[in-house]
């Protein structure tokens, strides 16, 4: 089922949290809205799944306005980021909320909501914990239930805010793999928000990056990370250094003022100068895992400059602390002042 | 045997532990200010009510005017209870889950009746509803009795003991937020649903900590009763204010009768907020979200 997004704005008392937002989301898709805290991108889920209400602006779902559908009618999965299990049952109760709450003539029969339930849980992989309660879980196994009991209701549309934003590191990227293959597997359509750029693009078929209430891209991964639209995204996803044109006239034609944004393993590093290089004094050397990180000062005004290598490539130069180097962009991309 | 030398360690003092004799001396005053003014009247009580045998205890027990008395503490408290907890509920659901204007005013609010002296809030009744108050004469007119009447009393017991649950509650409802009644109407239940089956299972502990601690006041109130009640023997007399009228005619024994009636309500009330207590600390886990791991 498609979403679409028409001139949707909300407020907060004084403050927007959503201006104007145009949007589409295809159906079967994985979606992320990413943007820092703030952006507007919870307050956008909770509206779609119909939690919230916008000051205007439509919602459609498969070409259909929602106004009025609220959250019960609109057969959307949530699932939320602290889980918000139900506290007091087990997980095969949780799980078969959904179900029970029916109204009597659509309602399963106890043997069929057995069987669904079960189902579900084989599909989190968690059929085991059935009769345990929600506290005695771990945190992944708690969204796992959370997720299974989200799509109980068959619900059309799935709607998941920062589901991985309370875990460790390590859950959190296991579990954001398991959830692309259960959406390769399942292929409903899905909205999750983070905050969490390497979440969005590792796991998302397209990421709307939000900030301010605004949208400032919408693309596939790639998109957004090679070619970002504006400084905001650039800056947002990935490190990036910034160089200003007019310092740094060789490495543009652009008259004015300009910024070039380069990505730090967008850097050359040589021990002699080149065409077109910058002379720059190594300030610190890190190795991090599979990289090197420098920290580089330009000698003539002090700004610093992040240059990232590869392992084998540093062993091809290696620099030390105090040592000139000299720097080159392989890529950059302007934005005007 | 050698005997070796202790490791350090086991010498060292915990920054917060104190010598022997300060925490006896603490324990002995803490425990010896309980005995002197919560112990011996308690006490006190039982042995001038059974002083002069079961056989009188029965009789003043038995009397009339203290049956009266109990029924009418029971009436109130029956009616009381009830309403507040309605009351309470509806509230701290209202303050916990929702923004309204006048938040601050109603939390305010809810909290008069433990700011203004028991004896002004009855008195607020007199002047609404008395004969000489301002609704007094359309009251008279319409052949209603409120004041010096059962329903006076029932109302200054409401008015008195209505922060109770909901003092009780807010706190409790405010820790869980809304993400469970959320998560259930996103599954399709409706509001109905969700308060019976999300809703109150959450807050039962608390809920009921609260009705313990509203009856408990709601049958001992004394002043604001008393000032709406008119003290007629055998109609508008609580126990309380029946106690107060034995022991003013010196009919001790069937004073502290009585009396022991309203203690004994005190302990099986102090006996059931431990057990509740004890229950809502087995079932942990009281934090929001269920954070506990």
């Amino acid at each position: 089922m498609s979403i679409t997004i028409q001139n949707l704005n909300k407020q907060f008392g004084n403050f927007t949290a959503l201006n104007n937002i145009n949007l589409e989301v295809n159906s079967g898709e994985l979606l992320a809205l990413l943007g820092p805290s703030g952006c507007g991108k919870t307050s956008l889920l909770r509206i779609i799944g119909g939690l919230d209400v916008q000051n205007s602006g439509k919602i459609l779902f498969h070409g259909k306005d929602v106004e009025q559908r609220d959250a019960r009618e609109r057969n959307v999965g949530f699932v939320f980021q602290h889980y918000a299990l139900f506290r007091h049952m087990t997980v095969f109760e949780n799980v078969a909320f959904g179900l029970r709450v029916k109204p009597k003539k659509e309602r399963h029969t106890e043997t069929e909501i057995k069987r669904r339930v079960h189902e579900l849980l084989q599909l989190v992989q968690l059929d085991w914990l059935a009769d345990r309660y929600p506290a005695q879980l771990s945190g992944g196994q708690r969204q796992r239930i959370a997720l299974a009991r989200a799509l109980a209701v068959e619900p059309q549309i799935l709607l998941l805010d920062e589901p991985f934003g309370a875990l460790d590191t390590k859950v959190r990227k296991e579990l954001r793999r398991w959830l692309r293959r259960l959406h390769d597997e399942l292929h409903i359509t899905s909205v999750f928000v983070t905050h969490d750029q390497e979440e969005a693009l590792e796991v998302a078929d397209r990421i709307v990056v939000m900030n301010k209430g605004n949208i400032e891209q919408v693309g596939s991964p790639d998109d957004v990370y090679a070619s970002p639209a504006s400084p905001f995204v650039y800056q947002f996803i990935g490190n990036v250094n910034l160089f200003h044109s007019r310092t740094h006239a060789l490495w543009t034609q652009q008259q004015g003022d300009a910024v070039a944004y380069v990505r730090p393993h967008d850097i050359d590093i040589s021990l002699i100068p080149q065409h077109s290089s910058l002379p720059v004094v190594v300030k610190q050397v890190r190795a991090i895992g599979s990289v090197v990180r420098l920290e580089a000062v330009i000698g003539h005004d002090g700004e610093v400059v992040e240059i990232e290598l590869s392992r084998e490539r540093f062993n091809l130069t290696p620099v030390a602390v105090g040592d000139e180097i000299f720097i080159r962009p392989r890529q950059i991309k302007l934005f005007e002042e | 045997m050698m005997s070796l030398p202790q490791p350090l360690i086991n010498n060292r003092k915990i920054a917060t532990h104190e010598s022997k004799a300060v925490t006896l001396l603490l324990i002995t005053v803490a425990l010896s200010y309980l005995l002197l003014f919560l112990g011996i009247p308690l006490f006190a009580v039982f042995y001038e009510a059974l002083g002069k045998g079961w056989a009188l205890y029965w009789t003043a027990l038995q009397d009339p005017d203290a049956w009266s008395a109990i029924e009418l503490t029971l009436i109130a408290a029956a009616i009381a209870v009830p309403a507040n907890l309605v009351f309470g509920v509806a509230t701290a659901w209202a303050i916990a889950k929702f923004e309204f204007r006048g938040k601050s005013v109603l939390i305010t609010l809810i909290d008069l009746p433990f700011a203004v002296s028991p004896v002004v809030s009855g008195l607020i009744y007199v002047l609404l509803f008395g004969a000489q108050g301002w609704f007094g004469p359309w009251l008279q007119e319409h052949d209603i009795k409120l004041i010096f009447a059962v329903p006076g009393i029932v109302l200054v017991t409401v008015f008195v003991t209505f922060p109770f649950i909901a003092r009780e509650l807010i706190p409790l409802m405010q820790a869980q937020g809304k993400d469970e009644e959320e998560a259930a109407v996103s599954l399709g239940a409706s509001g109905w649903q969700t308060f019976w089956r999300v809703t109150v299972p959450n807050i039962k502990w608390g809920l009921l900590y609260g009705v313990i601690l509203c009856n408990a006041r709601a049958m001992g109130e004394f002043g604001a009763v008393s000032v709406v009640s008119g003290h007629i023997r055998g109609m508008t007399n609580t126990i309380p204010l029946h106690v107060e009228i034995l022991y003013n005619e010196y009919n001790f024994v069937a004073a502290f009768s009585v009396a022991s009636l309203l203690a004994l309500l005190a302990l099986v009330t102090l006996l059931a907020k431990s057990i509740v207590e004890i229950k809502v600390k087995r079932n942990g886990n009281r934090l929001p979200h269920g954070e506990t791991e």
